[in-house]
């Protein structure tokens, strides 16, 4: 514990701007005692569910020349039925600065310019899970969760990134991997002794002390761009830092009781998404954390409804239709029927005094491109009572809103104190009820 | 130097970016659009979008034609946008005419590609780099002579420049416990493999144990079909009583054949149910199941082809690789396997098998593939087989072992015959083919006598950090603090590339050591987990090179040695390179040129030549596509990774004969191994091995264009596409990239469902003055190379059928075009010819490659000189590959941080 102030000095040295969070080995205990205490009313969540390679034109989007209530769900929607008054579709969105037809999620929930920095050809900003994270996350024992597709090599179309979430620095946030690897990291119990633990924190501090020292010592001399570059090392660091802190609020705090049964074998495509829902619902409904995202699989996907077009082959089903087409559909269908089970299961999920999640929750459905290399008009679904949406509408909004003025509507709807989020122009109105 | 576009309309072919004004002294390029189309926004812009009350906010009046910032910029490309998607001039404003739309919205394009170029130019500042994922892994090897995945961390590719650029090598919390826990790893797979050194072991698998469990197979499927037919007979009996005589009528008039009589076994009275007769259990719980069991055992399909294997000679020592039968848990007859014993330590082995071709081993049939893990492994080589039965014999495979092949699966070594089991779909029709013809399946082709693994004999000299930890991990002989504190420093400094680390972290290291100790660990471990922490701290993890900003300075020795490593092997300076350095000797001219020989002349330069291809050329296309295996049969595992080694074996062996860069546009030889040169066509062609083949006069192999992997990236395994092939071209061959494919360009929607050729389709394109801007450009050259199908065979007619369609169109292909505003070709070998007179375009498009791969940075305009000087200079001596590395080397840049 001694190292702790040395250590928040060297990073505000070393990184400037680096704010450092309260750790409560500074005597801040306001958290520890929050991990112990029942939240008080349900809480705001938020959950994005990313797609890759967008949707079929023709066939997903309803007619534009029927804005509101009263619209037809097209063939892709379909499956959704049951559930029309309890989602908005909004059309008209984009993100102006994307011009990468073959990244679905790297900046859906940015809004970032690529290359806003001069110099670098990849550049990104923090995503709007992070800031829902860095304000909604305070009481949970995940600040906010980041699940993506199993697949390893897959074309899923999501484009680079470890997952959706961008940090404040615009540098990737990693995340798990795969159903059994979200399922263990909300329930695998800890099962070392307190002080073990309390050890073993101590000795995880004892290697961030020397590997700071060493970066401290590398750091002497280096050019500004260099120690710029050097910061996402101290960045990466003050990050375990945060984590150690928040982890040691929760030593002897146990993990929630299971709510679904671990799972025994590998899944992928259909099932996979199916069991990922599964998971995020439990996620919420133990309130280990406030603020998911999820790239799903594409490629496995199309695999597991014994579609063998590539993924990225299947988007550009415009100039041949044919199978290319086909698999387009039956990808779009695949995909709403597995979201209408999620909304199901957000329904059913009970919370205090006669409410559900889904009262509580806004859930986003969509991706960055909407087909082909098309990054107009990005299919955008809302579902949920969380942020005070209009729900049941087929909204069509002016043309080339920023994707980021809904994430804006939605980040304030949900509580959090924020006035703009990348490109971000305003609010909708017209998506609040 | 000063470069300067011509107009648009007396446009030569260009061969790098336009619109360029640079001169030689490095002062600020500017990147201008031509003033010419003024008049077009002047005409049809202005009118609403002028300076007074502009609609939209959209003034472009005041839009300098000259870029020099972002902003402007991205005016600029919101123009592009706007025109490439049709949404200006809005639909009652008159058009653009075509022409000059094409015009403007294609100079446009290239201007926008010049001013991302410039405003991104990095003006020599290389931006530190951390190691990337494959040096990470290189770097440990040679530290610790340990083989780890380093698949779990970031690829560092992808992002559309080189994976050295340091700007664009980020690091995370949990990359960092991933370098921690790969470190771990690292260390305890260098200890085993060190604790293994000596150990001397061979396992040997007989394959005629194989022989056993095939003759229990067939033993058991004759006798179920003797069950089978008890229990025919059975049935047949009590059908034949008389007072079942009217329900076997009722029976015999619905059922089609005895097989479907038999299922209503159960309305005959008297007749026995199969399961008595053993075919209920323990797979079949259904009885209905139980009589299509009973039924299929009268006939047992593939009892002919199993009895088969046990009438050739050689059965009694050794056994035929057959064709997969039943599923693989019952029988593994596809393949002769052995699984490595699981005690043995990891380390590096010798892969044995003796084995034979018979007489009916025609030379299609005379392959064989090596792999790990027969189920789901990936074949990791191919193997020709010439022995006799009289003379069989034995070839070997170098393979490594490492602490992560603990399955069964991955302990698994395997042979079997090259395009016998791609997929079930392909083994089965395979053999269906083959049992039509001679009604038992396909011949039994290759024998195979033994399968044994060596360990190989570890090199005399243990690496440099296991060296250092000799003595030091006695749990019984614990060293002394000090001993300890030695090690660290020691190992630290191995780490770090030669540079010794400050006694403060040694400390900090010290105090997590005490910490594991306190936690409980023994010594060993302590230490282990200890020096796990120096493998993922930022000295070991990134190339420093310290500097003052905007004062570029020479770089030292060391410097230099890591970066000259780094780049020619992907791994860290060798003793050698270090001493020279530490000598002071590294910077000599002469000395420098002759290490960098000597680095390319080791093996380890395959940690350049693999990942420098790679990217250059941009094979990640290559896995992109599942080649459509019904149109192509022929096309195998083998012969889709013999195609991508063609490339590297070709410009490896560039590198290692130092030839001319230009053989890569046209040669009289290919590079090819005897799976590749059967599929050239090319005759006597022996051994497994990559070599350079001479090719006949006319062929249109040699170079790129005649390479399968190169027409396999430009198609989607079933049809070609021209366009890929040819940006790509455009793009690698003679450096003239087109734009990105622009974002909201509408689809030729009416095109669906038709049957039309590439060259209607793409006609079609050009109509449209927005897609006309590039595609008149590539789509002459794509269509030029359409004598090549999507594998890379030659053909000269083509086909197409339309979903739901019965015609078969086709057509003769007619590859003559011309080059935009360039000569025009008659047929792919005049093509050929034209790309291969400009070998100054291609090496300045490798030059720019090599320098930003080299230099982790992007290559700007301020490299230009650079360029031109690398070109120059390879130009006196036709290209030779090392001369243009050798310059780069050399250059200023290659020694200046």
């Amino acid at each position: 514990m001694s190292h702790l102030p040395n250590r928040r000095l060297v990073l505000s040295s070393a990184a400037g701007v680096v704010a450092l969070p309260f750790l409560p080995s500074l005597g801040f205990r306001r958290f520890a005692a929050a991990a112990t205490a029942a939240a008080a009313p349900p809480a705001k969540r938020l959950v994005f569910l990313g797609f890759g390679w967008g949707v079929t034109d023709d066939f997903w989007y309803p007619d534009l020349k029927t804005p509101g209530p009263d619209y037809a769900l097209p063939p892709g929607l379909a499956p959704l039925a049951r559930h029309k008054s309890d989602f908005t579709i909004v059309q008209g969105l984009w993100n102006k600065y994307s011009n990468e037809g073959h990244w679905g999620s790297t900046m859906w929930l940015t809004g970032a310019n690529r290359y806003a920095q001069p110099g670098q050809n990849f550049h990104n900003s923090v995503s709007a899970d992070q800031i829902a994270a860095s304000q909604l996350g305070l009481h949970t024992r995940f600040a906010s969760l980041q699940f993506n597709y199993s697949e390893k090599e897959g074309d899923s179309g999501h484009g680079p990134g470890l997952s959706m979430a961008w940090d404040v620095r615009g540098k990737p946030v990693g995340g798990q991997n795969g159903p059994l690897a979200a399922y263990h990291r909300l329930f695998s119990a800890d099962n070392t002794p307190i002080e073990k633990q309390r050890a073993l924190l101590a000795e995880k501090r004892s290697v961030l002390d020397a590997v700071l020292d060493n970066a401290q010592y590398l750091q002497k001399g280096l050019s500004t761009s260099d120690q710029r570059k050097l910061d996402e090392y101290f960045e990466g660091i003050r990050d375990i830092e945060t984590r150690l802190a928040k982890d040691e609020q929760w030593i002897g705090v146990p993990q929630p009781q299971a709510t679904l049964a671990e799972p025994k074998q590998p899944v992928s495509g259909r099932d996979e998404i199916g069991l990922m829902y599964d998971i995020i619902v439990a996620a919420l409904q133990t309130d280990s954390t406030r603020v998911i995202t999820y790239r799903q699989p594409v490629a496995s996907l199309l695999t597991s409804l014994d579609i063998k077009v590539n993924p990225h082959d299947m988007s550009h089903y415009h100039g041949s239709k044919n199978e290319k087409l086909d698999a387009s559909q039956r990808r779009d269908l695949a995909q709403s029927e597995l979201f209408a089970g999620f909304l199901d299961r957000i329904k059913a999920a009970s919370e205090p005094e006669g409410t559900t999640l889904f009262d509580h929750t806004t859930v986003v459905f969509g991706s960055n491109i909407r087909t082909g290399h098309e990054l107009t008009n990005c299919p955008t679904v809302i579902a949920g009572r969380g942020a005070g949406v209009k729900l049941g509408h087929n909204l069509v909004v002016p043309k080339n809103t920023p994707l980021c003025n809904a994430w804006l509507t939605l980040l304030k709807g949900s509580g959090v104190d924020v006035d703009r989020h990348g490109d971000s122009t305003g609010t909708i109105s017209d998506l609040v009820s | 130097m000063v470069v300067m576009r011509v107009s648009a309309a007396h446009a030569a072919v260009w061969f790098y970016a336009a619109f360029l004004t640079a001169t030689a002294g490095g002062a600020a390029p500017s990147v201008h659009l031509p003033d010419t189309h003024r008049s077009v926004l002047a005409t049809h812009c202005l009118k609403c979008h002028g300076a007074e009350d502009a609609e939209g906010n959209v003034r472009l009046d005041d839009l300098p034609y000259e870029i020099t910032s972002v902003e402007t910029a991205e005016r600029w490309q919101k123009v592009l946008n706007v025109l490439n998607s049709g949404a200006m001039p809005p639909e009652d404003e008159p058009p653009l005419p075509a022409a000059a739309k094409a015009d403007f919205v294609d100079d446009l394009a290239q201007t926008m590609v010049a001013a991302r170029r410039s405003l991104a130019d990095q003006r020599g500042t290389i931006t530190m780099r951390r190691l990337n994922r494959r040096e990470y892994r290189n770097t440990l090897r040679e530290l610790l002579g340990a083989e780890i995945n380093v698949a779990e961390l970031p690829a560092d590719t992808g992002n559309g420049s080189f994976d050295t650029v340091g700007s664009n090598l980020f690091m995370s919390s949990n990359q960092f416990e991933q370098y921690q826990a790969l470190g771990r790893e690292a260390i305890e797979e260098a200890l085993a493999r060190h604790s293994a050194r000596s150990v001397v072991q061979r396992h040997r698998y007989e394959a005629e144990q194989a022989v056993r469990k095939l003759v229990k197979v067939i033993n058991e499927e004759i006798e179920q079909r003797d069950r089978a037919r008890r229990w025919v007979a059975a049935v047949d009996a009590a059908a034949a009583r008389p007072e079942n005589a009217t329900v076997v009528a009722e029976i015999r008039k619905q059922a089609k054949n005895d097989a479907e009589f038999r299922r209503s076994w159960e309305r005959i009275s008297g007749a026995p149910s199969p399961v008595e007769y053993g075919f209920g259990e323990p797979f079949i719980a259904v009885v209905g199941n139980a009589v299509d069991k009973a039924n299929a055992s009268l006939n047992p399909y593939f009892l002919p082809y199993h009895e088969d294997a046990l009438t050739p000679p050689g059965i009694d020592t050794g056994a035929y690789l057959a064709n997969q039968t039943v599923h693989p848990a019952i029988l593994d007859n596809g393949y002769v396997s052995t699984v490595v014993p699981h005690h043995w330590q990891p380390g590096d082995f010798i892969v044995r098998f003796r084995v034979a071709g018979n007489e009916q081993a025609t030379p299609e049939r005379r392959f064989i593939e090596f792999g790990i893990h027969p189920r789901f492994g990936q074949v990791l080589s191919t193997h020709e087989v010439t022995g006799t039965l009289e003379r069989p014999q034995v070839i070997e495979v170098p393979i490594t072992l490492t602490r992560k092949h603990t399955d069964t699966g991955d302990r698994t070594l395997f042979i079997r015959e090259k395009n016998s089991i791609d997929s079930n779909e392909l083994a089965s029709r395979r053999y269906n083919e083959s049992k039509k013809k001679n009604g038992i399946g396909p011949e039994y082709t290759i024998w195979v006598d033994w399968l044994e693994i060596e360990r190989m004999p570890a090199k005399e000299t243990a690496p440099p950090g296991v060296a250092i930890l000799d003595g030091m991990l006695d749990d019984k002989k614990v060293p002394s603090r000090s001993q300890i504190e030695a090690t660290i420093e020691a190992f630290s400094q191995s780490a770090f590339r030669g540079t010794l680390p400050p006694p403060s972290f040694v400390g900090k290291l010290m105090a997590v050591y005490d910490h594991r100790l306190a936690a409980g660990d023994k010594h060993s471990a302590a230490l282990k987990e200890t020096l796990s922490v120096v493998l993922a701290a930022p000295m070991f993890l990134y190339l420093a090179e310290p500097a003052v900003d905007g004062q570029p300075r020479p770089l030292t020795q060391h410097e230099l040695a890591s970066r000259l490593s780094y780049f020619l092997w992907g791994a860290p300076p060798d003793q050698e390179l270090r001493n020279l350095a530490a000598s002071g000797k590294l910077t000599e001219p002469a000395v420098l040129a002759a290490q960098a020989e000597r680095l390319l002349d080791d093996p380890r330069s395959k940690g350049f030549l693999e990942p420098f291809v790679y990217q250059w050329l941009g094979l990640h296309r290559l896995d992109f596509f599942e080649v459509n295996r019904t149109k192509f049969p022929e096309f195998d595992n083998s012969t889709r990774l013999a195609a991508k080694h063609e490339i590297y074996e070709t410009v490896g062996h560039l590198l290692r004969t130092n030839g001319s860069l230009r053989d890569l546009l046209a040669a009289d030889y290919v590079v090819v191994n005897n799976v590749l040169a059967r599929h050239y066509g090319l005759d006597g062609v022996a051994g497994d091995h990559f070599r350079p083949v001479p090719l006949p006069a006319d062929s249109p192999r040699g170079g790129f264009l005649g390479m399968t992997a190169f027409h396999l990236m430009g198609g989607n395994g079933d049809e070609t596409s021209p366009v890929e092939r040819g940006a790509w071209v455009l793009r690698k061959m003679l450096d003239d990239p087109p734009p990105p494919a622009p974002a909201n360009v509408p689809a030729i929607a009416r095109l669906a469902g038709k049957a039309v050729t590439p060259a209607e389709r793409l006609r079609m394109h050009q109509e449209e003055p927005q897609c006309a801007s590039c595609h008149r450009r590539i789509d002459p050259i794509g269509l030029g190379l359409e004598n090549f199908d999507a594998i890379g065979r030659w053909r000269t007619t083509d086909s197409y059928k339309a979903e739901g369609s019965k015609d078969l169109k086709t057509w003769t292909i007619e590859p003559a075009g011309a080059l935009f505003g360039g000569p025009a070709f008659a047929d792919f070998h005049e093509l050929r010819a034209v790309i291969a007179e400009r070998p100054d375009a291609f090496v300045r498009g490798f030059s720019r490659a090599l320098v930003e791969y080299a230099l982790g940075r992007p290559c700007g305009f301020s490299d230009e000189p650079l360029l031109d000087a690398m070109v120059a200079q390879g130009k006196t001596k036709n290209f030779p590959v090392r001369e243009l590395i050798q310059a780069l080397v050399a250059s200023d840049p290659f020694h200046t941080k």
